[in-house]
């Protein structure tokens, strides 16, 4: 080939290369879909917020009302509780050696009633005998005076005796009820939905960050929903409220209200962190739904979109 | 008449070359320093573009750019997602945070929190593990570029190139212990730092400490919708800014359009192969035309028409111009084609091709015109002279 012909080709190849390198090169970009679809709300005008599912009770954070060496545990994660059912065992030795001691303080306390009453009863035929005599010269009257004071004494004695038992037998009450206060109990029928003490652990009376035992009733769940305090004035506690489960918006249910919590409180990011932050405050608003619908459990969160007004109107809804 | 003026402009192969040769450089500069331009340009922005399902970013009103970040609350999201018109919303952590590698180097990455439950936003292409291995305790996605160099293992021979990174190895973030779960592709960005998927919450507990962590939220309009409309209205609602995709690069783009001194060097880079293509091309084809002004003069006297001698001379034009041309769009594709594999930003977009197509005629017009001014005023008797 004469070389006069070769640029002339290699430009034109040099030109189909580079609609080929644009045509390669500006291939869109794939786009990752999302892992589960995301939820989305049912509703032209709505509010959304996070909710979290909470037993109708509550979770209650049972505590103990003296501190102590757990014993025993007489409980599991999952067991159905009665009112009353005993939950752990608090260490009680020295409580029941004290009680021993308090016994054997009754026991001398009614001993000395007996001692009492016998002094009582001599001073007292001692007295009658002196009584008795009728010529009063047989009897000085020092001496009567005397078995009179004695008969006055004793019975006094036994009295004295008598509230010494009753003393003791307080005691011994007593600490029958610390005894009885170191067996925390179960304070509602409900399920037990976490243990975070093990026997011989200590376990502190107060307030804990991490409660010992959490107990609800899972009879009835409720999802407790975050309004943010800007979109509060939008909500009408008894328009329509859908609550998807987040990672598979297929199941969703329709929420009833339940009530709204009058009280704005600061809201905390859901993070599980020790140190949440305060973000804003938020209105809760309560709602209950069909348990069987949705596979969930107490603390899950939910994504909650409820039906809003209008959003240009500027009359609220009074609560 | 056509066969003669190639004839003459082939004739000689040392002219010839030189003019092609001219045109060639001045359409290779004129390409291949844009689509440097350009590839540089769409890294700024390559970030939005890599996350494609959201329609509309919705960030403080005071970001400027896409790596600006200026951190809302977290209820932020709430609002947005209680907008009508809204199909989802999910919440984005960006930020930067350090890797500490396992010879002791720190490494900046660019740290990607996506929402727990969709995982919306991850990156476009998995070479490795799926996206959903990030609901793994301490699961972290990186990409490719990070893997095998940034973050990659010290080599075992000394100087070597790193070991890549693969899965089930594990990173240290701001000392919290993270492990590779996948690998991923994602486009360069222009500060090319390592890029590491995370969820959302736990990139939010690798993050320092601060009040607000969500960066950004991205909504999904619902099918329908006027995305500018709705842009419109989360604007009003929330009062932070809401920018549609592409308003959201062209913002980014803007940003260093106005602040970096790329635009100005490459602009006067390709304002200078112009003006060397010109000269050369225009010069070598003036002098060609003035050495075959015999040529000219003899078929001027045998009577050729102006209009013939001036097709001729744009039929030479046209050719040189096209040859040239087509080699430099040519060697800037094959250019582009090598470095393929390498950290040079390079896009060459359709419009480049016409850029450049542009700029080649406007030097051949120039290079034919005054030639044929001259041609045009030439005298036949000129052959007879001398």
């Amino acid at each position: 080939m004469k070389i006069k012909y070769l640029l002339p080709i290699l430009a034109a190849a040099g030109f189909v290369f580079a609609i080929y390198t644009v045509i390669k090169g500006n291939k869109p970009i794939p786009v990752a879909p999302a892992v589960a679809e995301p939820a989305s709300a049912p509703f032209k005008l709505f509010i959304a917020g996070s909710g979290i599912i909470e037993p109708k009770s509550r979770n209650i954070a049972i505590g103990t009302p003296l501190p102590g060496i757990v014993k025993t545990l007489s409980v599991k994660v999952g067991d159905k509780v009665k009112i009353k059912t005993p939950l752990f065992y608090l260490d009680d030795r020295d409580t029941q050696a004290e009680l021993a001691v308090k016994r054997a303080d009754l026991a001398k306390a009614q001993a000395a009633i007996n001692e009492a009453q016998a002094s009582r009863k001599d001073t007292q035929s001692l007295s009658d005998l002196a009584e008795a005599v009728t010529d009063r010269r047989a009897i000085s009257s020092e001496e009567l005076l005397r078995r009179r004071n004695a008969l006055q004494i004793s019975t006094a004695k036994l009295k004295s005796a008598e509230a010494q038992v009753q003393q003791a037998e307080a005691a011994v009450l007593s600490t029958q009820t610390t005894l009885a206060r170191l067996v925390v109990q179960s304070p509602i029928e409900g399920e037990i939905l976490q243990v975070n003490i093990r026997p011989g652990e200590f376990a502190p009376a107060g307030t804990l960050n991490t409660p010992l035992l959490v107990l609800g009733n899972l009879d009835q769940l409720y999802v407790r929903v975050d309004i943010d305090e800007n979109d509060a004035w939008r909500f009408d506690k008894n328009s329509k409220a859908v609550a998807f489960l987040r990672g598979n918006r297929n199941f969703k249910v329709d929420l009833t209200p339940a009530y709204v919590e009058p009280f704005v409180v600061p809201k905390k990011s859901l993070t599980g962190d020790s140190t949440e932050r305060v973000d804003t405050r938020v209105l809760q608003a309560l709602y209950s739904f069909e348990r069987s619908q949705l596979p969930v459990y107490v603390g899950q969160q939910m994504d909650v979109f409820i039906e809003s007004r209008d959003s240009s109107g500027n009359e609220g809804t009074g609560l | 008449m056509n066969h003669i003026a190639l004839k003459m402009l082939m004739g000689d192969k040392g002219k010839y070359f030189g003019i092609v040769m001219g045109l060639t450089f001045a359409s290779l500069i004129m390409t291949q320093q844009p689509a440097i331009f350009l590839g540089l340009m769409s890294r700024s922005y390559s970030f939005i573009s890599d996350v494609g399902l959201p329609d509309i970013w919705v960030m403080d009103s005071k970001v400027q750019f896409v790596d600006d970040i200026k951190p809302l609350q977290d209820t932020e999201l709430y609002r947005v997602r209680g907008i009508s018109g809204v199909e989802w919303a999910m919440p984005m952590y960006k930020g930067l945070l350090k890797a500490r590698l396992t010879d002791g180097t720190f490494q900046t990455c660019n740290v990607i929190g996506l929402d727990d439950a969709t995982l919306i936003g991850g990156p476009p292409l998995m070479l490795d593990g799926k996206l959903e291995d990030l609901r793994r305790s301490d699961g972290v996605i990186v990409d490719i570029d990070g893997a095998r160099d940034k973050l990659g293992k010290p080599s075992l021979i000394p100087g070597g190139q790193p070991v890549a990174l693969k899965v089930g190895d594990s990173l240290e973030l701001n000392d919290h212990r993270a492990i590779i779960v996948g690998i991923a592709k994602v486009t360069r960005t222009f500060q090319s730092q390592p890029v590491v998927y995370t969820t959302y919450s736990r990139a939010k507990s690798y993050a320092p400490r601060e009040r607000k962590l969500l960066s950004f939220v991205m909504v999904k309009a619902k099918q329908g919708q006027d995305p500018a409309e709705l842009t419109r209205r989360i604007r009003d609602n929330t009062g932070l800014a809401a920018y549609t995709q592409a308003e959201f690069m062209t913002l980014t783009y803007e940003y260093f359009m106005h602040n970096t001194g790329i635009p100005i060097n490459f602009g006067i880079s390709v304002l200078l192969g112009f003006i060397v293509g010109a000269a050369i091309a225009g010069q070598t084809f003036y002098n060609f035309t003035l050495e075959n002004l015999r040529q000219f003069g003899v078929l001027k006297a045998m009577g050729t028409s102006n209009w013939t001698l001036l097709r001729m001379i744009l039929l030479q034009a046209v050719l040189v111009g096209s040859t040239g041309y087509g080699l430099g769009v040519g060697l800037t594709a094959l250019f582009g084609y090598l470095m393929r594999h390498s950290i040079l930003a390079f896009k060459f977009p359709w419009q480049l091709l016409l850029f450049s197509g542009t700029g080649v005629s406007l030097i051949c017009v120039f290079a034919a015109l005054i030639s044929i001014f001259k041609v045009i005023r030439l005298e036949p008797a000129i052959v007879f002279k001398g």
